[in-house]
């Protein structure tokens, strides 16, 4: 038990409840010493912010900058000494590698929250009428679904890449490893907030959050926009470390263009999350203030305007899809070439097009607004720039396929991910266009089409090659492999069932399903659909509950593997599995370029030997 | 290499430290090119292979590829520094099956030794390169034509698939075309990136688990990479030409259009024929005619969207905000407009009635409806129940929506969320009406009813309501 409340975590989240306790006290307090009567709204608020600083301290990731405030002496990163062992990852650890295995589990904890909700709606919505949820549970929880695994999606990145990118450019660890923790552990109380917009009312808007419904609703939706405000912050940080570190950490003769070309997806997809994700965070905390204290920005009806929201909120929110999706396509064309066997074609062109699609990608968010009421004229600019997108994302397809051509492929599982990934983002990209052109958009917006469409983009981008990535990286974890046999039925299980889902969606909503409706006419004819999208959903879930079951066996007696167990060139497979703690025993150089497969005896990274004698 | 003997080198440099290696490959040229032993000479050593360089100018140097003694960059400045004398290079691997692999084979001038350096080592043997790209033109035609027959079978596909709704505008025939378009482009790219990535899959995968074989050594090539950058940049702006083009056929003004105005509300519609007073909760249009609707809502945004029409318009709150949205039925019959953006609690079930009819059925309907403001206030009651959404959450049969039925409910005793109970009379119908959460019948959730009929309905009308739900037994 003693050891059970030594963890950090546990102390973290005792402290948040105390804290969030005390923020509700403080606002009651003052409010009774002014004369004014218990507001719940406004407590809980100013309690939620309270309990995530509050969980922040008490867990100690401050402790270290407030010693140096006050003038302490305190250890550089790479001297700090942690006991090794299982306790370390629920607690404060300055290893990256610890970290981002602490981004993992609570990206798959987050993952399969999201996931359930989603199963509970998709039961509701086997047949027509309301069969065991309210409309208000209903609204709940596909915002919940939605959000939740927005957050899931931004911890899935930051795992891979805090695990994975100073391995892969040759650093013993991140930029700034203090920053680095202090970023995953906002990120907790920031889930622990948006979960609790479930428990505190709910809230009826999806999450897009559009006033002046979130301006009238229920009170969860300011749990849900101080969550998603904390995980936003947590984001930030992340990328900013992540950018200086692929920038300024890379081992020598590592130029920018021999770079593995994971790294050039994280670095495109950071310089987005640094840029974009403060205007989701402003047109909440806009709402938010909205309802706290009055300020008449969003509701018309106290001078505000509804339009203006959207355009704050997709400034955000249509980048952010590039920086779910550009990591993934960064894993598709790191892990192509070794199982290929040959060259990244088009390496320079594959890494640019990831910064042409980050900036096209701030320049497309109308294309969301077509129905909207924006002005009209508008809307024509916007399609221009939304189907631009294609041309750097056909630049990635064409690599990727050129790339396969002529190769000597092998199938082991993170390639069957890899290559479901890019026909289920094939999927994604081509559904794309009929939704860009204004005209077909205007039947497709807001129906089950766009559902199907941007899963598709969403698994293809991000899901297909997250998996792929786990199953590969998983021996630089544990030191042990997955299992293929389990592996392999995730597989072939997932991607046809998922494909049945999102053809489902996609046909009913050309035929006039609309998006987030907890009841449909069957007279419609879309019963026997939703029925097959349900199954196909459960088996989508299935897959992911033997995904669940190979994690947790594997990692304690899946087959031992210590070496290369992929022939791949990357650095951080020149060291042992499980990766030693300061990564490379000797510093490393690079000698060759990162991609040549099927080029005898070339070498990408060399061990710096001691230098003789001089 | 029989039919080069013609041009037979006349001096040959072995450079490598391996005795057997230059051994083995001067008894090969004896015997291929019938050379004399003093036209071949062995260098075991570096300093030895640039002396014979310079000294002996030899005009063929076979360099032991795994010999890693020979160094490149030495060569290299050695022939920079010999000026432009051309000479052959042939770098040649031993393997251990016997195989002779032979890379890079190339004439070089000191003026382009930077070019050399730029270059990967080697490349492919050039003895395995002839039967390669036959090979590869094979593949090539090959995957064409599956690309043309696969975009042909699915683009049949999705025509024949009946993916949209019936037609019933002017702007869905045209709006279809552009889909039509669409379906050409997703069929050609889903073929061509799919039979490649299936076709590779098949073709270039490894046989066996013991087969250590890479892939050909291609890393890439700019000029399909421009190749692949310009044709989808062409495509993409011709497709949004394309796109603007539809946007403004389905925007087309007609002067005359019918104008409606359009209420929408949690979760009701309300249209209003400004020329003739009528209102109503159903739209009633006449067939072959523009609409103009001028929409606005009372609360929160909402959408409107017939599927049948294909277009759609958000509705926003707020008087400067009054949005416009123009199409022609072209086919009569009965639709229904749904809210397509999500207005909270009862959003899925907010549709009305939408009849498209004959003009003449048209007209008729215009004159009934003017004529029938009755002096029955049931008969007044019935008709804002129906214009103002009531009747979307309270059914007439006796069956639960997302309120109670009015069937029966006058005078009957409910009882309340809070556990007490009360008789239906007319007191607590009117305070159900303008207070909705103030006592919630037991089983329905509360917040759900719009508490804003106090200042939408007039007390004449409430009466009117009132008296409506009482008639219904």
């Amino acid at each position: 038990m003693k050891k059970f409340f030594s963890l950090g975590l546990v102390r973290g989240l005792i402290w948040q409840a105390i804290g969030t306790a005390a923020g509700m006290g403080l606002l009651g307090a003052i409010r009774a010493l002014m004369g004014l009567p218990w507001k719940t709204e406004p407590a809980m608020v100013f309690g939620g912010v309270v309990g995530a600083i509050t969980f922040l301290a008490g867990i100690g990731t401050m402790r270290d900058w407030w010693h140096m405030a006050l003038g302490k002496p305190v250890p550089e990163a790479e001297e700090v000494h942690e006991t090794p062992g299982g306790a370390r990852y629920f607690g404060v650890s300055l290893d990256h590698k610890v970290i981002g295995v602490q981004y993992g589990f609570l990206s798959m904890i987050t993952l399969a929250l999201g996931g359930t909700f989603a199963l509970i709606f998709r039961t509701e919505l086997a047949q027509a009428g309301l069969d065991f949820l309210n409309y208000l549970q209903f609204n709940t929880l596909i915002g919940m679904h939605g959000m939740v695994l927005i957050a899931s999606i931004l911890m899935g990145i930051a795992a891979m890449a805090n695990f994975i990118i100073p391995l892969m450019i040759g650093a013993k660890d991140m930029a700034f490893p203090r920053l680095n923790a202090f970023s995953f552990w906002m990120a907790v109380p920031g889930t622990v907030l948006l979960v609790s917009a479930m428990f505190v009312g709910g809230f009826e808007t999806g999450w897009t959050a559009y006033p002046p419904l979130s301006v009238r609703g229920p009170m969860g939706i300011q749990m849900f926009f101080l969550g998603v405000y904390i995980v936003g912050w947590s984001s930030i940080l992340g990328s900013l470390n992540l950018i200086a570190t692929i920038l300024m950490m890379r081992a020598p003769g590592m130029t920018l263009f021999r770079m593995p070309i994971f790294a050039w997806a994280m670095l495109a997809t950071s310089i987005i999350s640094t840029t974009a994700t403060q205007l989701i965070g402003l047109s909440f905390q806009m709402v938010m203030f909205e309802r706290l204290l009055g300020m008449g920005f969003f509701d018309p009806a106290s001078g505000g305007n509804p339009i203006l929201f959207q355009h704050l909120f997709w400034f955000y929110s249509h980048p952010a899809v590039y920086i779910f999706v550009l990591p993934g396509l960064g894993v598709i064309s790191e892990l192509l070439p070794v199982f290929a066997r040959k060259p990244l074609f088009g390496y320079r062109w594959v890494a640019l097009s990831s910064m042409g699609i980050a900036l096209t990608g701030f320049l497309v968010w109308g294309h969301h607004m077509f129905t909207s009421g924006m002005e009209e004229y508008l809307r024509v600019p916007f399609m221009y720039s939304t189907l631009l997108v294609a041309v750097p994302t056909g630049i990635k397809f064409f690599s990727w396929v050129a790339t396969m051509w002529q190769g000597r492929l092998r199938f082991p599982t993170p390639m069957l991910f890899v290559l479901g990934g890019v026909i289920v983002f094939l999927m994604g990209g081509l559904t794309g266009p009929p939704s860009g052109t204004v005209s077909t958009d205007l039947h497709l917006h807001d129906t089950y089409y766009i559902v199907g469409h941007f899963h598709n983009t969403m698994f293809g981008g991000y899901i297909f090659p997250l998996f792929a990535a786990i199953y590969y990286w998983f021996p630089k974890i544990t030191g042990r492999r997955m299992s293929e046999k389990l592996g392999k039925a995730h597989f072939w299980l997932l991607l046809p069932a998922f494909l049945l889902q999102t053809f489902g969606q996609m046909r009913i909503g050309l035929l006039g399903m609309r998006r987030r409706i907890a009841d449909y006419d069957p007279e419609m004819g879309f019963t026997f659909s939703n029925q097959l999208i349900t199954i196909a959903g459960f088996l989508v879930a299935f897959s992911v509950l033997i995904f669940f079951i190979n994690l947790w066996i594997s990692a304690r007696k899946g087959e031992v593997v210590e070496g290369n167990l992929w022939e791949s060139r990357s650095p951080e497979w020149q060291i042992p599995s499980p990766a030693p703690l300061h990564n490379f025993a000797e510093p490393i150089r690079v000698v060759g370029e990162p991609y040549d497969y099927g080029l005898p005896n070339s070498r990408y990274v060399e061990t710096v030997r001691q230098p003789a004698g001089d | 290499m029989a039919g080069h003997a013609e041009q037979a080198p006349q001096r040959v440099l072995i450079a490598s430290a391996n005795p057997l290696f230059g051994k083995g490959l001067e008894k090969l040229l004896r015997q291929r090119w019938k050379i004399a032993p003093e036209q071949v000479r062995l260098a075991g050593e570096m300093h030895a292979a640039l002396n014979a360089l310079d000294q002996w100018q030899p005009d063929l140097v076979l360099v032991d590829y795994d010999d890693e003694t020979i160094e490149r960059a030495r060569f290299l400045d050695h022939l920079i520094q010999g000026g432009g004398r051309a000479l052959q290079v042939v770098m040649v691997s031993l393997r251990d099956s016997g195989e002779v692999v032979v890379y890079d084979r190339q004439t070089f001038r000191g003026e382009r030794a930077g070019d050399w350096l730029e270059q990967p080592w080697p490349t492919q043997p050039p003895s395995q390169e002839q039967p390669r790209r036959q090979d590869g033109m094979k593949h090539f035609v090959i995957v064409g034509v599956l690309v043309v027959i696969f975009t042909v079978l699915t683009n049949f596909g999705l025509q024949s698939a009946g993916l949209l709704p019936v037609q019933a505008s002017a702007q869905a025939t045209l709006i279809d075309q552009l889909f039509n378009a669409h379906y050409w482009v997703i069929s050609f790219l889903f073929s061509l990136i799919g039979v490649f990535m299936v076709y590779s899959i098949v073709v270039f995968r490894r046989r066996g688990e013991n087969d250590t074989q890479q892939g050909k050594f291609f890393k890439g090539s700019t000029k399909l990479e421009i190749f692949w950058t310009i044709i989808p940049l062409g495509t993409v702006l011709y497709f949004s030409y394309l796109g603007s083009l539809s946007l403004a056929d389905i925007r087309r003004v007609e002067p005359q259009a019918l104008v409606v105005n359009v209420t929408a509300g949690q979760w009701y519609w309300r249209f209003e024929y400004p020329e003739t007073g009528i209102t109503s909760g159903s739209l009633v249009l006449p067939v072959g005619e523009q609409v103009l609707l001028k929409m606005t809502s009372a609360d929160v945004i909402h959408s409107f969207w017939v599927p049948e029409f294909r277009v759609k318009q958000d509705i926003l709150p707020g008087e400067n905000l009054v949005k416009e949205l123009r199409f022609t039925p072209t086919l009569t019959g009965e639709y229904k407009v749904l809210c397509a953006e999500l207005c909270g609690g009862a959003h899925a079930n907010m549709n009305a009635p939408v009849i498209v009819m004959d003009k003449a059925d048209f007209a008729a309907w215009e004159a009934g409806e003017m004529a029938a403001v009755s002096s029955d206030p049931a008969a007044r009651g019935e008709r804002l129940a129906k214009n103002n959404g009531c009747l979307g959450c309270h059914s007439l049969d006796g069956s639960p929506l997302v309120g109670p039925t009015w069937k029966g409910m006058a005078g009957s005793t409910h009882e309340l969320a809070d556990g007490s109970s009360v008789t239906v009379d007319e007191a607590y119908l009117i305070q159900a009406i303008l207070e909705p959460n103030a006592a919630v019948v037991k089983g329905f959730p509360p917040g759900v009813m719009p508490a804003t009929y106090a200042d939408q309905f007039s007390e004449q009308q409430i009466a009117d309501l009132v008296a409506y739900m009482q008639s219904l037994k």
